[in-house]
């Protein structure tokens, strides 16, 4: 069995339990073992784009001078954190910041620091180390007949230099994985528009604007339900329906899964981890309508 | 070897004067062995700098001359046609480069007067063992061949005809005419591309001077400048041309369906067709890859119609041979395919149609007859978007230069459409609009009186909502972010080369930039020339352009093709890598390093022995020495850079 370091991040302990447990126990069927961090912390939530904000720098390096000793590369599973730990990484790595980098490690008191740490998200490692086809052997229940926009958000792909993580516009490795689990595919404009998820507190109004673009869209599509990767993204587009099926005269409502909830599904996985009970807009008729769910 | 050298230093301005001590230089220079003269001058290049040069050669009965100046790429020609001019052989003149490789690299003075004295003394021991050269003369077949039939091939074509020489005109599909054949209107002055271009079509055809072959391609070439054999592949039309007199009967009835390529898939052609009725010649092919007769066997209804009986299912793809002194290259420009610009949704987005399908579209002869509608449901869109730099500018995705002809045409789109549609918007989105060009920037003016309405700001992201295609962009004046409900997209998308031109650049080992298009000689000063003498360059293969300047790059290039042809000979630098026949072991090293062709192996009498030596075709080599250093016995010494002569000028320049 393979072995991959793993940072769950705080979202996936507490609001996004079933993102994190899905995922291992998957993993563990599909012969991976995702061996969390001994000691990890917050990843800092938000890349700092400062100059001079050193500050809030220091969670992720912290994070990935840690991950340094555990293992060649960090897998990951939150949108938010990824995008954090992989930037941290390109930029305390960037030639020129020796120096700073030196500094930071002296403050948090760690001595090494790998600037060859692969910083990755499990969709990746399902991808190029297990390999949908393989993911296809392993597959329980087929999702066949299911009808899912892969949904992405902003922070998986963004900024491109930097995150190398599949195409800007249309990524398609999320829907290759769902399309392995027996699912089908549906194209829709807004893969990695924002969801508005940042923009809750201060500007609901603007927040609601950007998760009806994207629900609206998909239901033009035709998908039955949304996939996303990312604990703000599903909490976002999944609560703001309440409001939009109040204020829109037939809005039809989308359940939003994590996709390690349908991978667990697919490849068998029952009961609570699932947590289908969690969501605002119920999935459970929808999975029974699809015989997924007895 | 007791050559009298005489050594003249230029101070090119201060550009070598302002940093390396000429007296110092000259000084030392002197005490140099062989060195008879020096003389140095503010500069060499002017009138007076060259007579100074001849007057030293002449008056001091010189040998040889080094001239320590700029680059050997820009003046070695002068001073070599000075000394000539008084008598020396061109090839016993040498350059020292000290403005490039020192005066202008080397800001420290006394490192820079080092320097200088260093390279001078190598070319100096260089010049000791120099021997006068002769230039190698060359037959030239007066006969060139354009390859390429758009505007610019026509073009070309017709120039160097009509000056008395004969042309083949190579193009790979069954008509010429190229893009401007698909063309609407043009701009700035709104004429029908059509009107003015199948005129010039029909002169080329009926050109006593030019031999068509369309529907061909160039499989292959050999030889070298006045002396190219070029071997066209002729693709099977499977009918008998000579038989065939266009009548058009064979189109009537032929079941085969496909997307027309020339009305860029929006309307429908048949398996035996002709691109468009004004095609030339008036010829049909039969595509074999939809047609009934070559998928089952089973239809030949062409074969029964056809009045003369020139179907040929059996026919083969041929190949002719054709003997020239020149080759055009008129590639021309295909449309850059944006079917990674996921944002735009091009290809899963109807509606969203590119520039060359919007000229289809408003062309008389297109697939809506010149109405404008669009291609989802025949509605006449009320209002359209026009994105320019779909593809152009774009440094991360797409192609990182300006392509030079949307802005305008993106202008002429959008007045046509106004023209068309009087109640219909035009909202064009530009990052910036570029209008060089002589009546470019009141035909600009002209669209925005019109009404059309532009837009600062490049577009992010086009997708369907129901009937409609939005657009969302920005307006970078106000700061403010645009979404637009269109009924049509059309892009400008960005110019790159052709497909086939990055094989026909294989087949000619001609040089192309790092976005395909073919490179000229020099950028501003040989702008149709190729580094390969005989090759030369007309239209937008070479870069984005339009049809005038495509039309004046292919008469420029016809010119060169009828001075190169106003010649019986042309002669080739002498300066060559050449084999010494004894030395050679015939292992045939030199003949893989060669890039350009010019060695070969063969068995040969050698001093009563028979043996395998290295033949060398003295014109191909271009005496860049790659056999030199490959060859295992310093069999293959090139002209006036002999071993001896590279270790004397080592030596002379580390010395010290």
């Amino acid at each position: 069995m393979r072995e991959f370091t793993y940072y769950p991040g705080c979202a996936l302990f507490t609001k996004a339990k079933n993102l994190d447990q899905c995922a291992r126990m998957s993993a563990e069927i599909l012969d991976v073992r995702l061996k969390e961090m001994t000691t990890w912390n917050c990843c800092g939530a938000i890349f700092s784009t400062v100059s001079d904000d050193l500050a809030s720098q220091v969670g992720p390096i912290r994070n990935l001078a840690r991950a340094s000793s555990q293992g060649d590369s960090l897998v990951t599973l939150c949108a938010a954190c990824y995008n954090v730990l992989k930037r941290s990484q390109a930029w305390i790595t960037k030639p020129g910041n020796e120096t700073t980098r030196d500094r930071f490690l002296n403050f948090i008191e760690e001595e090494k620091f790998d600037p060859n740490l692969k910083v990755l998200h499990l969709l990746e490692v399902m991808k190029n180390d297990i390999g949908f086809e393989a993911v296809k052997t392993k597959v329980k229940k087929n999702l066949k007949g299911l009808k899912l926009g892969s949904y992405y958000g902003c922070l998986m792909v963004r900024p491109e230099a930097e995150m190398q993580f599949d195409s800007v516009d249309n990524p398609m490795m999320m829907d290759d994985l769902m399309a392995a689990l027996g699912a089908q595919p549906v194209y829709f404009p807004f893969k990695t528009e924002c969801c508005g998820g940042y923009l809750l507190v201060n500007d609901q109004e603007a927040s609601l604007k950007c998760a009806a673009t994207i629900i609206n869209s998909l239901n033009a599509a035709g998908a039955e339900a949304v996939v996303t990767t990312c604990p703000l993204c599903q909490y976002n587009v999944d609560n703001q329906q309440k409001i939009l099926s109040e204020r829109v005269a037939g809005f039809k409502k989308l359940p939003v899964f994590y996709f390690t909830q349908l991978l667990a599904l697919g490849l068998g996985i029952e009961g609570d981890v699932l947590n289908l009970d969690g969501h605002y807009v119920d999935p459970k008729p929808l999975l029974k309508a699809k015989g997924l769910l007895s | 070897m007791n050559k009298r050298i005489g050594v003249v230093v230029c101070h090119c301005g201060i550009n070598i004067a302002g940093v390396v001590k000429i007296p110092e230089v000259l000084e030392t220079i002197k005490t140099l062995p062989g060195v008879a003269a020096v003389r140095d001058h503010m500069y060499c290049c002017s009138d007076p700098g060259q007579n100074m040069i001849k007057d030293l050669t002449k008056s001091e009965k010189l040998d040889a001359v080094v001239v320590a100046c700029c680059s050997p790429t820009l003046h070695e020609s002068t001073f070599r046609k000075a000394v000539k001019s008084v008598g020396l052989n061109p090839y016993l003149c040498e350059i020292a480069n000290i403005r490039e490789q020192c005066s202008w690299v080397t800001p420290d003075r006394d490192e820079a007067t080092k320097k200088a004295i260093r390279i001078i003394r190598t070319q100096v021991a260089r010049a000791r063992w120099d021997q006068p050269l002769e230039p190698i003369d060359v037959p030239v077949t007066r006969r060139a061949m354009v390859v390429g039939g758009g505007v610019a091939g026509i073009q070309a074509a017709l120039d160097i005809a009509n000056a008395g020489y004969e042309v083949v005109l190579v193009e790979k599909d069954p008509s010429i005419g190229g893009h401007m054949a698909q063309l609407s209107e043009t701009f700035p002055t709104l004429d029908c591309s059509q009107c003015i271009l199948t005129p010039k079509m029909v002169e080329a055809y009926q050109h006593p001077k030019i031999k068509l072959l369309t529907y061909s391609e160039v499989a292959d070439v050999s030889g070298y400048v006045g002396n190219f054999k070029v071997k066209v592949r002729r693709k099977p039309a499977y009918i008998d041309w000579d038989v065939c007199n266009g009548c058009g009967q064979c189109l009537v009835k032929c079941p085969g369906r496909k997307e027309s390529e020339f009305d860029r898939g929006m309307s429908k052609r048949k398996a035996v067709y002709r691109p468009f009725p004004q095609a030339v010649p008036n010829r049909p092919v039969i595509d074999a890859s939809i047609c009934v007769h070559f998928k089952t066997g089973r239809c030949s209804i062409c074969a029964d119609v056809c009045p003369l009986k020139a179907i040929r299912y059996d026919q083969k793809e041929s190949f002719v041979e054709e003997s020239v002194g020149a080759i055009v290259i008129a590639t021309g420009f295909e449309l850059y395919d944006l079917k990674d610009y996921s944002s735009f949704g091009v290809g899963k987005t109807q509606d969203v149609i590119d520039g060359l399908q919007f000229e289809r579209i408003l062309s008389a002869s297109g697939p809506t007859s010149g109405e404008v509608k669009r291609p989802s449901d025949g509605k006449v869109p009320k209002r359209v978007v026009f994105v320019q730099c779909a593809g152009s500018r774009d440094v991360e995705n797409g192609k990182p230069y300006c392509s030079k002809i949307c802005c305008m045409y993106t202008a002429k789109h959008a007045m046509l459409y106004k023209h068309r549609v009087h109640d219909g918007d035009a909202i064009v989105f530009y990052i910036d609009v570029r209008t060089g060009g002589k009546g470019f920037e009141e035909f600009y003016k002209r669209a925005t009186d019109e009404g059309v309405l532009y837009v600062r700001g490049k577009v992010s992201k086009i997708y369907r909502q129901g009937d409609k295609v939005v657009v969302w962009g920005a307006d970078t004046l106000t700061g403010q972010k645009v979404q637009v409900e269109a009924d049509m997209v059309v892009l400008a998308n960005a110019m790159t080369p052709t497909p086939e031109s990055a094989e026909l650049a294989g087949v000619l080992k001609a040089q192309r930039d790092e976005h395909g298009f073919f490179n000229e000689a020099h950028p501003k000063l040989r702008p149709v020339e190729t580094l390969t003498a005989g090759y030369f360059l007309a239209g937008a293969g070479q870069g984005p352009k339009d049809i005038p300047e495509a039309v004046a790059q292919a008469s420029g290039a016809a010119c060169k093709v009828i001075g190169l042809f106003s010649n019986k000979t042309l002669s080739h630098d002498p300066p060559i890598a050449g084999i010494d026949e004894d030395a050679c072991s015939g292992c045939g090293v030199c003949v893989d390093v060669c890039p350009y062709g010019a060695r070969e192996l063969v068995e040969k009498d050698v001093k009563g022995k028979m043996k395998k030596v290295i033949k060398v075709n003295e014109v191909l080599c271009e005496c860049c020495g790659a056999c030199s250093s490959a060859c295992p016995v310093a069999a293959c010494e090139q002209r006036n850079l002999k071993d001896e002569q590279i270790q004397e000028m080592v030596e002379a320049g580390l010395e010290g």
